[in-house]
């Protein structure tokens, strides 16, 4: 009898250690926070806020999940160095994102990658303030190992006192391997600090981020009169073609991502030709899909036509 | 060439400092000649005064062979002035120097007696006694004065000290006077030491040499827990640290730390000295051991005293404090950067990187409030030198290219806005600096670049050059 209980003991502690391990609440809270949650829905939610970033669009937020780990790495990943703004752009705008939601919370820091900069640039103070972030809000590091890079990261983590962490790197790289992930994953589990891994000209590999987007450059959306017309040839908000590579949807999903640094908001942009759709990733990457709104159509451009803009 | 200084046994064969070195071979073919080499002499003198810093913080090199140690308030600490003479000499004797020491009230008596005397332990009332019989170099005078002494019979300072004063003064100058002055201890002399004074410090003398970096952070913990009272009868917090490493055969090691906050904490303390240590690791050679471990406090500031909360973790300031400290002590100062915003229109110039441990103690607004502020969008990132480009098809006289080849692809323009101009700053830039057109440009597949044109179209000249100076989001 007493041997049965140890086992049933023993069994319930690994239980409990593979749920926190995958990240979810323990099988045994979980049907109690389900009638808790049955009873007062605010406070689920509350929680879920705490936790997770949201992109306040909702087919988005249903399929992340409620939004973001702010207690996980998040990976950004492009296939090409060119695309490096719209990576840059994006985590820039996550960045902000979050720091608008907070109140309180530290500085930002960028860790920075040497090749990276003679390729694409350092990150410029004015143009980050348009970003909606200021100045002393963002500190620069500039290791000049990967191991040093790594060091930093993870002190970053353990102290809790930045609000995100962004690490830049280029390529697959060796010795940044599963390994080096999941530990910096403890870290921010820890920590309850999120880490964004900016990945430039990398390729898919298996790493313990919780999403990871595919970034590719899209088209600006026009800039837009008082009247809500659209300016025409004027270049306005960045629009980021992202693919949501991994998560634990099934299908990847693809759309274009809106940022409006004024608003420190994030918008579905569907004017540009694609509407928000679950899709296979085109087999080559060809030209981009859509022509812009304001002029008369091309010569339709190489690739697949996966979803059509509604007749309606 | 000639003799520059000799060994025992040549000196007792009767060679001189200055002689021929074809005579001295002369006179004793067998001798052995070294080249002289006045680096290494330096080197070894500076090495000696830093092991001396373990008698007192207030070391100052004299010449090329002597060393004045201000030992005030330090001799009891080693047993009284006899007994530190002794154990000085006797350690140096032991690693194979040749010294003679001396102490004394004031540094000319002890330069004087080591020099021309036995050297020992001079007290007040013996100086003239002592001074006496010893030769007026003794004084630390110039040759020439020396020389018209001795052509007045006045071989001997107890000559000089039984005359009036008004006389000599009037023949020789005030220079004789200060040193008579200097030595009788009327005239106080200070010395120039070597290194800043710490403000505080603490040591711990070892009997058992230690080696392992972990045992040196420890002590350095214990360390630097004893002297936190010390700051706090002060009111004050470290912000520079210097942890000083006697090593048994006599070097020493000196390891600096910053804290971007004063500090008192020990065992942030430590912490600093764990990054750093681990950093300069292969620069700290243990060898046998070091023996005597001191941790200095350089530079300090008011400590702001701060009242902790019950939820205990309320400590973000600290927290972050911490972390660039810690980046910085490993990484050196310049590696966490933090950006301000500067009063220029050229967009390299409207950016500066500071370390963020300096950052830190500016205040953070007073950036805000006289920023330039451009009112047309920036880049998000920026090109450190503008990378020329090809343009094809501008329109002219100032419009954007139709495609444009940078890094050779060539990218075809699809949207454009601009321009705008920037003058440039004819201060600092002169007179023949060309004014920028710059545009924001979005290429076929939706890349956003920042391109300019220096210069314009002009008739008969070569076409202006268009670069790329940044990448928009």
């Amino acid at each position: 009898m007493a041997e049965n209980a140890t086992a049933q003991e023993r069994l319930f502690a690994l239980r409990a250690q593979i749920a926190r391990l995958e990240g979810k609440s323990l099988p045994a809270l979980a049907a109690a926070e389900q009638a808790q949650a049955a009873e007062n829905p605010e406070c689920e939610k509350a929680k879920i806020k705490q936790l997770r970033l949201p992109f306040g669009i909702d087919p988005l937020d249903v399929a992340l999940e409620g939004g973001l780990p702010l207690d996980g790495i998040t990976e950004v990943r492009t296939r090409l160095m060119g695309d490096a703004g719209a990576a840059s752009g994006f985590t820039f705008a996550l960045v902000s994102h979050l720091k608008g939601r907070e109140v309180s919370g530290g500085p930002v820091l960028w860790i920075g990658d040497a090749v990276s900069r003679q390729e694409a640039g350092a990150p410029y103070a004015p143009g980050l303030r348009q970003f909606g972030l200021k100045p002393h809000e963002v500190l620069y590091a500039s290791p000049r190992k990967l191991d040093e890079a790594l060091w930093l990261a993870e002190t970053a983590l353990a102290s809790r006192a930045l609000s995100a962490t962004i690490l830049e790197i280029r390529g697959n790289l060796k010795n940044f391997g599963l390994t080096e992930s999941r530990r910096l994953n403890l870290r921010t589990k820890a920590a309850g600090r999120p880490l964004f891994l900016l990945r430039h000209a990398g390729e898919e590999e298996a790493s313990s981020a919780s999403f990871r987007f595919l970034t590719e450059p899209a088209p600006a959306s026009g800039r837009r009169l008082p009247d809500g017309s659209v300016l025409g040839g004027s270049i306005g908000h960045p629009v980021f073609r992202l693919t949501l590579e991994k998560s634990r949807n099934p299908a990847p999903l693809s759309f274009l991502l809106e940022w409006n640094p004024h608003d420190r908001q994030f918008s579905l942009n569907s004017k540009a030709g694609e509407i928000f759709s679950f899709r296979t990733p085109p087999a080559h990457s060809g030209t981009g899909l859509p022509a812009s709104a304001d002029r008369p159509d091309r010569t339709p451009a190489l690739g697949h036509i996966m979803a059509f803009e509604r007749a309606s | 060439m000639r003799l520059t200084a000799l060994d025992e046994v040549s000196e007792r064969f009767g060679l001189r400092r200055g002689q021929g070195l074809a005579e001295a071979r002369a006179m004793f073919p067998a001798i052995a000649v070294v080249d002289e080499d006045e680096a290494a002499d330096q080197a070894l003198i500076e090495a000696i005064a830093d092991w001396c810093d373990r008698y007192t913080p207030l070391v100052a090199l004299d010449g090329p062979d002597g060393l004045f140690l201000d030992i005030t308030g330090c001799a009891h600490l080693f047993g009284g002035e006899e007994v530190l003479l002794k154990d000085i000499l006797g350690r140096l004797f032991q690693m194979g120097f040749d010294v003679k020491g001396a102490i004394s009230s004031s540094p000319g008596v002890s330069w004087a007696v080591c020099r021309f005397g036995h050297g020992g332990v001079i007290s007040h009332d013996d100086i003239e006694k002592v001074l006496a019989p010893l030769p007026v170099n003794a004084l630390r005078l110039d040759a020439a004065a020396v020389s018209s002494l001795h052509k007045l019979g006045l071989k001997r300072i107890g000559n000089l000290l039984s005359m009036p004063r008004a006389p000599l003064a009037r023949r020789f100058g005030t220079g004789l006077l200060q040193r008579l002055d200097q030595v009788l201890g009327l005239n106080e002399e200070a010395i120039s030491p070597r290194r800043p004074v710490a403000a505080l410090s603490v040591e711990r003398k070892l009997a058992d040499p230690i080696q392992a970096e972990e045992h040196i952070l420890q002590l350095t913990g214990q360390v630097a827990a004893s002297l936190k009272p010390g700051l706090e009868a002060r009111g004050v917090g470290g912000r520079v640290f210097e942890l000083v490493l006697f090593r048994v055969d006599g070097r020493v090691f000196r390891v600096l730390v910053r804290a971007s906050q004063p500090l008192r904490d020990p065992k942030r303390i430590s912490s600093l000295f764990s990054e750093r240590l681990t950093a300069v690791h292969d620069d700290l050679d243990a060898g046998f051991g070091f023996e005597l471990l001191r941790l200095n406090v350089i530079e300090h500031e008011l400590f702001k005293a701060s009242q902790g909360d019950f939820t205990g973790d309320g400590h973000g300031d600290a927290s972050f404090a911490d972390f660039v400290d810690k980046v910085s002590a490993r990484f050196g100062p310049n590696c966490l950067q933090i950006a301000e915003l500067r009063q220029s229109h050229l967009p390299e110039r409207a950016e500066d990187f500071m370390p963020a441990m300096a950052a830190r103690v500016v205040g953070e607004n007073v950036e805000e409030a006289f920023a330039f502020v451009p009112k047309v969008d920036r880049p998000l990132r920026l090109f450190r030198y503008p990378e020329p480009i090809e343009a094809f098809a501008a329109t002219v006289p100032d419009g954007p290219p139709q495609r444009f080849r940078w890094r050779r692809i060539v990218h075809r323009v699809v949207r454009a806005e601009g321009p705008e101009r920037i003058s440039p700053e004819w201060w600092l830039d002169g007179k023949d600096a060309e004014e920028r057109d710059y545009f924001r440009l979005e290429s076929e597949a939706g890349r956003r670049f920042w391109i300019f044109r220096e210069g314009r179209y002009k008739a008969g000249d070569a076409a202006p050059v268009w670069r790329v100076h940044g990448i928009l989001a």
